[in-house]
């Protein structure tokens, strides 16, 4: 192997990508920009549509409120997105969306008579949006006014509102501003990382194998004077690199969009999340990346390289790459374990290591193992491109079948 | 002197789905001598490529041997290709590199001195004319300037042997012409060429010796001068004709 060749083609591949159009925008611009685009979209979304819905004003009707609990009538009168409104058949009147909710005020079930009690029944239609909206802001309301009183009754004993209620539940949130942060970012990021992995090196994985031939410049290289060996390694490292380059770009561009998109979303709810991935934990996460994205490029490559032509290429690596992507999505789930089973299944084990370790968490024997995996994923790959290579009809192209009929009718029936 | 390329009993068999076995070189042997363009004649399909593709060491061969330079091209591939530049009508060029970028690339992947590759690339500019075009992408050049392109990446690293695989398939004549001058010039250099066609004018114009190819096999080897006096015909459409015919018949 000559690396003085390797960097001479290495740089070829990478000077060739950076002014292709399509690798440029999935293995540059989509990981800095889709995602934080898409979460501020959505953040832009939500606040429209939240805007658009305090906007509108429900229609409630109220039933026998008792004079005693006069102030909550007026709270119900003075709340400009309540219209308070009078029916005769108020539940045909909710059906027909003509009316959002009933309250009606009933005598309490208790038979221990409690002075100024009462029981409320509302009547409201689930499956229309402003009777749901209406019954939302009914309970709001109540609830409102029950602290209030229930402070003013304990207030005449000489009692706190928590002394007066028993059994009072008060919560503490031990896990801090970031903490809170790498929990959510261990959620989201890891999927989003593996899937940028894969997005950024199928382009220049193609592009390198059967873009070349539909190119006819594959032919062109296979005759100067290096060997298939450096060809192949320049091409793999060159795949690797864009892939890893994407991952850590979106890596990037998420934690930065996490921190100024949901921060102040978060602050607004009054839920404290700061997004910072521990330092310590970044070796681990750019290794099991490394690993990862020189697994996925010999994959990608192996099936792009009996294409003809690019478009047949994305054929061939896109079953690939959904086999990768979509079972990640399982482990999106909150709660999942990293067990050692889970850490001997290839491209999942690496999420989970990635999710931990965005986390501060820390399973070394899983970490060792997962590492273990990926490294024997990968020579077995090359090892696969290696004898790939040895098979003449193979490295000129005359070759018509996939993969799958190339390894069933050489690879298999040699070790079988 | 040694002739700088040997070729003895060369064979290739492809296994083909649909034909089954085919032998599409069957043992042909022939010598370039230094600074000559030796010209293969031969229709579609005659074997031509096949042939090519072994001496620049794409293909292996089935049986015999061809030695460039002294190098065996299997067991030094490396040693050939150092020593070869090909060019044939499938070998494009990378369409997002510049001129310059495409020369000085394969001047070192083809292991000119390090220290001369800029020269190189300046000489190779110059003389093709390229200077006003060498920081353009090959993508966006005329298919004359490509064609200018491509000879010069043939030669960036300055190989004693060039192979021209039916350089002017898909040319017009004045593009063709250019290519044929290019090929002149190079053997009045010194280099040894050799030229692969199926048009009778370009092989009476450009080589020195031809070689009538057919089915796999030559039939004959000689001189412009000597195919005439041994078939009696003066054009070599007939000669050709007369030679495949007779292969035939033999057949």
């Amino acid at each position: 192997m000559s690396w003085k060749d390797i960097r001479v083609l290495y740089l070829r591949e990478i000077r060739s990508a950076l002014r292709d159009r399509a690798i440029v925008t999935n293995s540059i611009i989509l990981p800095i920009f889709l995602y934080p685009v898409m979460m501020w979209l959505a953040y832009t979304g939500i606040t429209f549509v939240s805007g658009q819905s305090n906007d509108l004003k429900s229609r409630i009707m109220l039933e026998n409120v008792p004079g005693v609990h006069s102030p909550l009538k007026r709270d119900f009168e003075t709340d400009k997105s309540i219209v308070l409104t009078v029916s005769t058949d108020p539940v045909s009147d909710i059906r027909a969306g003509k009316l959002d909710a009933l309250v009606e005020f009933v005598p309490p079930k208790t038979s221990v008579p409690i002075a100024n009690n009462f029981e409320t029944r509302i009547t409201y239609d689930e499956s229309r949006d402003p009777s749901n909206r209406a019954k939302g802001r009914i309970d709001q309301k109540i609830a409102r006014y029950r602290d209030t009183y229930l402070e003013r009754e304990a207030g005449k004993l000489g009692l706190s509102r928590e002394q007066f209620q028993n059994f009072w539940v008060d919560d503490d949130n031990v896990s801090g501003e970031r903490r809170m942060g790498q929990f959510l970012m261990g959620l989201v990021l890891p999927i989003i990382f593996i899937i940028m992995l894969a997005v950024g090196g199928m382009h220049p994985a193609i592009d390198s194998t059967a873009g070349e031939r539909e190119h006819s410049t594959w032919e062109t290289l296979m005759t100067t004077a290096t060997s298939r060996t450096n060809i192949l390694v320049a091409k793999y490292l060159y795949v690797a690199t864009m892939s890893f380059i994407a991952a850590l770009l979106n890596l990037a561009a998420m934690m930065f969009s996490m921190g100024t998109v949901l921060g102040p979303l978060f602050r607004r709810r009054q839920l404290d999340a700061t997004f910072q991935i521990p330092f310590q934990s970044v070796p681990v996460i750019l290794v099991g990346a490394v690993l990862l994205a020189l697994f996925m490029s010999a994959g990608m490559m192996i099936l792009a390289s009996f294409a003809k032509n690019y478009k047949e290429g994305q054929t061939m690596v896109s079953p690939f790459y959904l086999a990768l992507v979509v079972p990640i999505m399982f482990l999106q789930t909150p709660g999942i374990e990293f067990t050692t089973r889970l850490a001997l299944i290839p491209v999942a084990n690496v999420t989970m290591v990635i999710r931990e370790a965005i986390q501060g968490i820390y399973h070394w024997p899983q970490i060792g193992i997962t590492l273990a995996v990926e490294t024997v994923c990968v020579i077995a790959a090359l090892r696969i491109a290696m004898r790939l290579i040895q098979h003449e009809d193979f490295i000129v192209g005359s070759y018509g079948g996939s993969f799958g009929k190339f390894a069933k009718e050489r690879l298999l029936r040699r070790t079988m | 002197m040694n002739a700088p390329v040997v070729v003895s009993n060369l064979s290739k068999t492809f296994y083909d789905e649909g034909r089954g076995e085919v032998r599409a070189v069957d043992s042909i042997s022939f010598q370039c001598r230094e600074g000559e363009v030796f010209g293969l004649l031969g229709a579609n399909g005659a074997g031509k490529t096949t042939t090519l593709r072994m001496l620049s060491t794409i293909l292996a061969p089935s049986s015999g041997t061809a030695n460039i330079l002294g190098h065996d091209v299997v067991l030094d591939p490396q040693g050939v290709r150092k020593n070869l530049g090909f060019y044939s009508a499938t070998t494009a060029l990378y369409p997002r590199l510049t001129a310059r970028e495409t020369i000085d690339f394969f001047a070192r992947i083809n292991q000119y001195p390090e220290a001369r590759v800029k020269e190189r690339v300046e000489y190779l500019i110059q003389r093709f004319a390229l200077a006003k075009y060498a920081d353009t992408r090959v993508e966006k050049l005329s298919s004359g300037m490509k064609q200018k392109v491509s000879i010069a990446r043939t030669i960036a690293h300055d190989p004693l042997i060039i192979i021209f695989d039916e350089p002017t398939v898909g040319l017009d004549v004045l593009n063709a012409l250019e290519v044929q001058e290019s090929i002149s010039e190079l053997r009045s250099e010194g280099k040894t060429i050799i030229f692969s066609t199926h048009i009778m004018s370009e092989a009476e114009r450009l080589c020195d010796r031809i070689a009538i190819i057919h089915g796999g096999r030559i039939l004959a080897s000689n001189t412009l001068a000597g195919l005439r006096e041994s078939t009696g015909q003066h054009y070599l459409e007939d000669i050709f004709v007369l030679y495949v015919k007779a292969g035939q018949e033999t057949v």
